[in-house]
Order: C-alpha cells, then structure tokens, then sequence
C-alpha cells in the first residue's frame, strides 16, 4: 500500500526528552543565582541580606528540630484540603454552568466578582467566622480556587466539538456514555490547567492566611521568624517552599500532564 | 415469502426478498429564513437492493445528505416512509443493522486507533475482551493492524479514513452509509480508498448507500446511480451502471455512462 510509506514516524513520539545539556543549563543558572546571592550579602548586614551558608545553617536548625517537616506538612494538609473541596465542587458546577444555558447566563456575572475578591479579604472574613483554626486556611484556599476551577471547566464544556456528539448519537449512545466518553475527555485539559492554577494559588494565600489567622504551618512560622529578625530562617522557610513546588511541578504536575494529554500534537500541548 | 412479513418484522433483514432499504414517498420541509417552508425533498421512491452499491448522485443542494440521514435514521420525513430490510425504520431497534460514515473522519483524538474503533460497540454492553479482538479485526480488514496504538494526529489522511471505515464496519453493519467519505482526501488515496472499498465489499457483502457530487466517483463505485436534482429535491432517474468492476475511467463503455450522468445532472 503506496500510502503507507508515508508513515509518520511512531515509534517516538516527539516529546521533550530529558537531556544532559538540558540539565546542565539548569545547574549554570541555579550556580550562577547562588553566586549572585553571596556576592550580595557580603555587603548586607545578616538581618537584611543573609549568606547562603547562614541561611544553609538555618535550614539544618529547623529541620532538626523536626519543625520543617511537621509545618510543611500541616500547611500542605490544609492546602490539599481546600483544593480538593474545590475540584469537587468547582468541576461538577462546571459542568453545569456550562451545559445548561440559562443557568449559566444567570450566574454568568458571580465568578468575575468572586476573582476580584482578595485573598486577604478571604482571610479577614475566615478568622471572623472560624476563629484561629484549620477552617480559615482551607476556606481560603477554596474560596481562591474554585472560581478558577469553575471557569475553566465551564470554558471546556464550551470547547465540546458537536461532531463528537453527533457521532455518538448516530451510534445511539444514551446521555450519560455522551457524557462520560465526550465531554468528560475534552473537559478533562481544561480542568487540568485550572486545578494547576488552582493549586499554586492555594500555596500562595495559604501562607497569608496562615500569618494571620493560624497558630501553625509554614505562614505562621514565618512571621514568628520576620517578628523575631531571624531573616536567616525567613529564608531557610521560603527556599524549602520554593524546593517542594517545584519538586511538585517537575515531579507529579508535569509527568501526570505528558501522561494524560500524550494524544496532543507538541504543538498544541 | 409473502409481503405481509413486514407487519411483524421487527428484526431487520429476516425478509431476505425485501430490499435492504426501500423508500416510499418521503417529503421533508426545513424551516426557510423567513419562517416559509422550503421544500428539501419531494416524492423519493427508491428501492435499494441487497448487497448493492448504490450511488447518491447530485449537484449541492439536492437534498442528497438529507436524504441520506432520513434513510439512518438522523432525520425524520415529514411524510412518507422508510423500510429496512422490510421493516418500517420507526419500529427498528437494532440499529446496528446500519452504519454511517460521514464527511469528515470524525475520529476522537484523545483515542487511539483500536480504541476510536472500539467507540462504535459502546453504546451497548459488549464486554470489553470482546470489542478489543472485533476492534483489531477490523482495524486489519482495513490494513491497519500495526497501527492500533497509534493517535490520529500520528497518522496520515488515507489512514484516519481507514480508521473511520473500521469504526463502521465493526458492528457488522447490513447496510453501509456514506455521507461523501472520500471527498477531503487526494485523488490518489481516494482511489486507494475506492479500491479498499470494494475489496471488503467483495468480502463483507453489504449494502452500500453513498453521496457523491463526483460523477466519476458515482460510475466507478456504483451499481446503480439515483440522480437528483435540486429544489425540491426529487429523483430524476436511477441509472443502472453494468460493466463489471473494477472500471476505468477510460474505457468506453465506462466513459459513456460518466457523459451520460454528467447530462443528468
């Protein structure tokens, strides 16, 4: 068969693949910012502008103690929490937003509003309502994203392709199997970019509600620091936050997202 | 076999003298821009033998697709009536008996291959060992079979229509419907396509039903070709293409029938 010579090339799809070069270029840029950071903080007063060794001491004092892990992990508690409550709700209200028309035209003008509310106006309302607690972290972590997880599932219910649809009503699919193998795998991208959103907006207002509104986690620790002029474990706190994001990122978002979406063209992903 | 067989034949093609799909009278209206009704179809009678390859033939606008979705099941007629195998269509519910194959390839692209092909068992409750193996014989019917795991965006124009042609014929369909599937290929994998087609034809032996504007396309595949002629859409008349396939264009008697529709038309 003629046209069969003209295969595309199968057997490796062209993904980004890990490279040494690729590597190397990220150790030289790391490198070069630590360079930058001790030649700065030579001229600072440690208050101001710790070294890399100090706050590299710091960070051993923290993790000694066993305050790091046991922070991290309360802040990332509330973090999952109130991202997972959002993604349960945020993805079906989208949905239906998104399905039904009238529904959606009526309620069209609530998400804007609730994306211009501040986080720390979230805050201010938790502690009022939930007092020094768990509650007002994860409220304001959900308030923060669902209404990005709501906006983009209802944006996915709008990419739905009504060919598919036909397609699956020619075949006599009922409702729910349209739902389930039509809508959910094009919904499914969308959801995805607003979880990630969502999530890395969680850690942020996570920590201003922590600061103010918590006797635990890593926001709070780091006011206790900033109180007490301890800018080396200011420090120490941001860089692991900093590490566990991007180990996140690179480690699970990442990988999860080449997995589930390794049906786009490089192009399109 | 009497003709009153089709009173309780619920169970497409148990009639086996009754044409595959036989259509009387059928009158279909859409709504026009100013409320009016616009004619799309007037007075169809067509019976399409079993095991035939019949050709939907007409300029745009004829009401051919239209027809086409009437004969599916798609669209219902506003008067008129639709048998398959002998069986009023409304009393039908194996509708697996037909197969439809549109314009586009229409291939889901989060799906591979086997598992695009895989979408056409779903609507019911095959279990799944049993749509993976239907699935990747089909896929090898269509000379796909190495290309299961494959994506659309992996493969070539000729092999998605391929897929697509798959995906109909894994039900095992009586009658095949095709809504000009070859029209956005190249004329060579079209003619590939072409001869694809009436290969598994040949093996499969069902009835065909396809729209074509290409008067070439209609004398290559057809055994009988239904003209239309446009608004209101009605059959003009339903040419009767002998020589024996495959044909070539160039042969005189083939060319004869191509001016002979080009007239029609």
């Amino acid at each position: 068969m003629a046209e069969m010579i003209e295969q595309k090339a199968l057997g490796a799809p062209p993904r980004r693949t890990f490279r040494i070069g690729f590597l190397a270029e990220r150790l030289l840029l790391v490198a070069a910012l630590g360079f930058l950071w001790w030649l700065l903080s030579l001229s600072a007063a440690p208050y101001v502008l710790p070294g890399p060794a100090r706050v590299w001491s710091a960070l051993g004092v923290i993790a000694g103690h066993g305050d790091l892990w046991q922070n991290l992990g309360i802040t990332f508690w509330r973090v999952g929490l109130g991202f997972v409550f959002a993604a349960l709700l945020g993805l079906p209200l989208g949905i239906v937003l998104g399905a039904n028309r009238r529904l959606g035209e009526f309620f069209e003008p609530v998400l804007p509003v609730l994306n211009t509310v501040s986080s720390a106006i979230w805050a201010i309302f938790a502690i009022i309502w939930f007092g020094i607690s768990n509650a007002t972290t994860i409220f304001v972590v959900f308030m923060t994203a669902m209404p990005l997880i709501i906006t983009n599932v209802w944006q996915g219910t709008r990419a739905v392709n009504a060919d598919f649809i036909e397609l699956a009503r020619v075949l006599r699919m009922p409702d729910w199997k349209i739902m389930t193998k039509i809508y959910l795998p094009t919904i499914l991208p969308y959801f995805f970019s607003g979880a990630r959103l969502a999530f890395g907006f969680g850690w942020r207002v996570s920590l201003v509600a922590e600061t103010i509104g918590s006797s635990s986690g890593v926001g709070y620790r780091l006011r206790q620091a900033a109180d007490l002029v301890r800018t080396d474990q200011v420090f120490a706190w941001t860089l692991t936050l900093v590490l566990l994001m991007a180990a996140i990122e690179m480690g699970v978002l990442s990988p999860l997202e080449r997995h589930l979406f390794r049906w786009k063209k490089e192009a399109e992903a | 076999m009497t003709a009153d067989r089709d009173q309780d034949g619920v169970q497409p093609c148990a009639d086996e003298t009754a044409p595959a799909i036989s259509l009387s009278r059928i009158n279909k209206y859409f709504p026009g821009p100013n409320g009016e009704r616009l004619e799309v179809l007037r007075d169809i009678d067509l019976a399409v033998p079993d095991h035939a390859i019949v050709g939907l033939l007409g300029a745009s606008g004829a009401g051919k697709s239209t027809l086409l979705n009437i004969i599916a099941g798609i669209v219902r007629p506003d008067s008129g009536r639709v048998c398959i195998c002998g069986a009023p269509s409304e009393e039908l519910n194996d509708w697996c008996a037909a197969s439809y194959m549109f314009q586009d390839e229409r291939l889901l692209p989060w799906r591979t291959a086997q598992k695009n092909v895989e979408f056409a068992l779903e609507a019911d409750s095959t279990p799944k060992a049993e749509r993976a193996r239907r699935a990747r014989e089909a896929l090898r019917l269509v000379g796909l079979d190495q290309f299961e795991e494959a994506y659309p965006y992996q493969l070539s124009g000729g092999m998605r229509s391929r897929v697509a042609l798959a995906r109909s014929l894994v039900t095992e369909p009586k009658i095949l419907l095709m809504d000009e599937p070859f029209s956005r290929l190249d004329a060579q994998t079209r003619g590939l396509m072409h001869r694809e087609l009436l290969r598994i034809h040949g093996l499969k032996r069902m009835t065909v039903v396809f729209v074509t504007h290409d008067v070439e396309e209609a004398v290559l595949l057809a055994d009988e070709v239904a003209v239309m002629s446009p608004r209101p859409g009605t059959i003009r008349e339903v040419v009767k293409i002998d020589p024996p396939r495959p044909r070539d264009p160039i042969e005189p008697q083939v060319a004869a029938y191509i001016r002979r529709l080009r007239a029609l038309i």
